[in-house]
């Protein structure tokens, strides 16, 4: 078989373009149609694939016998030494391999707490091969680059959050990756991706399919459960190679939790402005799901703008869910729970900003938003880990891989996202300790649509599937 | 960008047809941005929740939040005072609380009194900083009709971010579509209309051949406040909305709101030759951006045309080849050699370093360091 490289002035180039790979002068006795990826793109006379079939379509070029000069590739980088040792746990150690065995592609499915981060850097360790991390937030980004930092003794670079700097190991944002891996998709041949569950529903995928990046990681908590999402995230990522649940492993390599929920009541005049407003969404949803019983959430939402019933029921809705956010039984409740717990790192979970802000006027509880800065935020975070602060108000920003030290109790006021939010949430707790045993309470009010929702929420935290430890 | 929800259209046929605010809407949008001014002053968060509840004045809702969202993006806000850096209030308040026991208030009157303010300075000092918190500030001024048309751009952007491609046909400026093109990373063909001086402009991002992808939207969107500067457009984009493929044409008149007039020259160096020209040959005519100039399949745009003004026969194009890269540079001369153009004057940075065989035969040749020597090109023209 030839030797890919440049064997004269009319051999087939292929080059990296903007997230895809171009192909020019092939000879005249290569089908390029039957190339993996490969369309003929008119509008620049040449074949074009998408950026992520370059290792199918180099295997196909290679087969077919066909000479060509490869896109420059990324160099090796590093001296050994630049890595320190990455130590794994038992469980960590069978994601790695299941992620070996699986040709360096798929996603691996691990409780929050469990050190999903970890593993990652075990597998850059392992691989030495040029690796872009991305992450859903800048406040995980500035969380990875310290945590990469902390084993690894060269540049680290970082593209996100107003800052644009390339290196071997490079961290970067969704949100930046999307608008620039046509800029550095060539430059890697490792991908990394944290909460890869965002991934898979059409919305940014492009992010993935514009790196060459063949050695592919996901990580997550909590995989999509729908089948399409998951087939869409097998393409973009590889599949599900290593799977454990809360309840895998609390108790041994986390800790294990007692989960209270609380039910309350409205007052009386809540109950009528609750019914009311309940009233008025359900006479326009009914009549929707009667007429389109498959249809989703999110049909009736564009559905309902469209007219002023739908309209008047939405904005009823949104009402309904503000006035269960924060109820007079859950501010009484809240204020009994602190008292119970004096001594305990408390986290208090809300469903928007606007109740986390009550929260923290009223009990004086630090609140952590997206509207605090970086710098206060770290040093929220190292106050609380030194027990300076005793509690953190928040509704977003704890929810997703933010390493929030020892926390072992968890009020739960409110939540807007389900399952998945439930699990990233419970896992804030799961640290383990000596002798710790966490407590998440919920504050559910009785005969509203929380009820539904908590029920909802808690499926995420039963047993998946147990691997052989 | 404006969400999909927030999207007014009509789909006629393959057509989809923007609901562009007009006239009629202006008795709304005046009172609209006089609720904005009863709060200047205020702070962030009271406006938003004022414009959450269902609003004082008629007006169709959908296009009531477009235009919210318009004038959120303009409105500016400053920072409240507060008797206490709120950064330090939050640290000390907070910190104090984990380590007390006992009511709120006595705890806020015990902190506010070590910083010698009192409790309720210090409660407002807690989160003044906060963007909900920031005070509104007055609107640039702003007409109703600016308004709609600030509007009507936003919802033409947001139709065209679900677009897959763009084809515009411009007479006049077009190079200024070109150059957005390219410096947006987006593949640009340029052909011309036969006989017209019009350029035909095909605009799509290199992974749009394997799908739908709202990749290239924004950079698409913002092509249409360039429009207006050319003298004749039409533009027809192919937007996927809600699974269908429709087809979105925009011509003058649209009531769309322009860019700031593009910058006129490429460069400095060309800014100064324009000038050192005129100055010294006042006989003659500098035309900024003349007509493209067809080869084969594509287009050329020469940088100048010299017109006499006296002899219409004393014509020629003029391009300035400065520093770019050499493949642009090889590019750019292969062209004006398949062109054969009869009265071109190319002026070359000699740090190029371009051999004589590289440059069209016909062509006159200036070259230059750092600045074009206007009397050099005068003694070609004659």
């Amino acid at each position: 078989m030839p030797e890919p490289g440049t064997l004269g002035a009319l051999v087939m180039k292929l080059r990296f373009d903007r997230g895809t790979i171009l192909l020019t002068d092939p000879p005249a006795d290569l089908d390029l149609a039957q190339a993996p990826g490969v369309l003929w793109d008119h509008r620049v006379h040449a074949h074009r694939a998408p950026a992520s079939s370059y290792p199918a379509l180099k295997s196909w070029l290679l087969e077919a016998g066909a000479r060509f000069e490869d896109i420059l590739l990324y160099q090796t980088h590093d001296a050994p030494e630049a890595w320190l040792r990455v130590d794994l746990r038992p469980y960590q150690e069978a994601a790695l391999s299941a992620w070996e065995l699986g040709h360096r592609r798929g996603v691996v499915a691990l409780p929050t707490g469990s050190g999903k981060t970890r593993v990652a850097l075990a597998v850059m360790e392992k691989t030495r091969l040029p690796a872009l991390c991305l992450v859903p937030t800048r406040v995980l980004l500035h969380q990875w680059l310290r945590e990469i930092s902390a084993l690894y003794r060269g540049t680290v670079g970082c593209y996100g959050d107003g800052v644009h700097q390339l290196a071997p190991l490079t961290v970067a944002t969704f949100e930046s990756a999307y608008r620039h891996m046509g800029q550095f998709g060539d430059r890697f041949g490792l991908l990394i991706v944290d909460e890869v569950h965002h991934f898979g529903g059409g919305v940014h995928d492009e992010a993935l399919e514009m790196a060459i990046a063949s050695a592919r990681l996901g990580l997550t908590a909590t995989p999509p459960r729908s089948a399409a999402a998951a087939t869409r995230l097998a393409e973009l990522m590889g599949p599900t190679v290593f799977e454990l649940a809360v309840s895998d492993l609390a108790g041994g390599f986390l800790a294990s939790f007692d989960a209270m929920t609380l039910y309350l009541d409205l007052t009386p005049e809540e109950r009528s402005g609750y019914t009311s407003l309940s009233s008025l969404f359900r006479l326009a949803y009914g009549d929707f799901h009667r007429a389109a019983p498959d249809a989703t959430w999110a049909d009736f939402a564009v559905q309902a703008v469209r007219t002023a019933e739908g309209r008047r029921a939405l904005a009823a809705w949104r009402q309904a869910r503000r006035l269960v956010a924060f109820t007079q039984a859950k501010r009484r409740a809240l204020h009994a729970l602190l008292a119970r717990h004096p001594d305990s790192r408390v986290l208090i979970f809300t469903a928007d900003n606007e109740t986390a802000y009550a929260i923290a006027r009223e009990h004086l509880v630090m609140p952590l938003t997206c509207d605090i800065g970086r710098r206060e935020r770290d040093d929220v975070l190292q106050r609380f880990r030194r027990g300076d602060l005793r509690a953190l108000v928040s509704a977003r920003v704890l929810n997703e891989g933010l390493d929030v030290p020892d926390a072992d109790v968890a009020m739960v006021v409110g939540g807007a996202l389900g399952e998945r939010e439930h699990v990233q949430r419970v896992g804030r707790l799961l640290r383990p300790g000596e002798g710790k045993r966490a407590v998440v309470y919920e504050l559910v009010t009785r005969n509203t649509m929380e009820v539904g929702q908590a029920h909802r929420r808690r499926q995420g935290l039963v047993a998946r599937r147990s691997a052989q430890l | 960008m404006l969400p999909d929800g927030l999207l007014s259209y009509s789909a006629v046929g393959v057509l989809v047809v923007p609901r562009f605010l007009g006239e009629h809407d202006h008795p709304w949008l005046r009172a609209l941005l006089d609720e904005h001014e009863r709060f200047i002053g205020r702070p962030q968060r009271e406006l938003e929740a004022h414009l959450r509840e269902p609003p004082s004045c008629e007006g169709p809702p959908t296009r009531r939040k477009q235009a919210i969202q318009v004038l959120a993006r303009l409105r500016r806000g400053r920072d409240r005072r507060a008797a206490v850096p709120p950064r330090r209030a939050r640290a000390l308040v907070f910190a104090e609380a984990a380590r007390t026991e006992g009511p709120r208030a006595t705890l806020l009157s015990s902190v506010a009194a070590t910083l010698g303010v009192t409790a309720d300075e210090l409660r407002d000092a807690l989160f003044a900083d906060l963007p909900g918190e920031r005070l509104i500030a007055p609107l640039p001024i702003l007409s109703p009709a600016e308004l709609a048309l600030r509007t009507n751009l936003a919802l033409v952007q947001a139709l065209l971010s679900r677009a897959t491609s763009v084809r515009i046909e411009a007479e006049g400026n077009s190079r200024v579509l070109v150059r957005h093109a390219k410096l947006r990373g987006l593949i640009c063909t340029v052909a011309s209309r036969s006989g017209a001086g019009d350029a035909v402009l095909d605009l799509s991002g290199p992974f749009a051949l394997f799908r739908h992808t709202r990749l290239y939207g924004r950079a698409l969107g913002e092509l249409v406040p360039l429009l207006p500067w050319c003298r004749r457009f039409h533009l027809v984009g192919d937007c996927v909305l809600e699974g269908r493929r429709l087809a979105l044409e925009l011509r003058p008149g649209d009531p769309i709101f322009p860019a700031v007039e593009p910058r006129r020259y490429d460069s400095r160096l060309e800014e100064h030759f324009a000038r050192d020209f005129r100055r010294l040959a006042p006989e003659w005519d500098v035309v900024r951006e003349p007509e493209p100039v067809p080869v084969g399949s594509t287009l050329i745009f020469p940088d100048f045309a010299l017109q006499h003004r006296t002899d219409a026969a004393r014509r020629w194009l003029l391009e300035i080849v400065g520093f770019w890269t050499p493949d642009y540079v090889a590019n750019k001369l292969a062209l004006y050699r398949r062109a054969r153009l009869p009265n071109l004057i190319l002026c070359i940075d000699d740090h190029r370093n371009c051999a004589e065989a590289d440059l069209p035969s016909a062509a006159l040749v200036v070259r230059f360091r750092r600045r074009v020597d206007a009397a050099a090109v005068l003694r070609c023209v004659g």
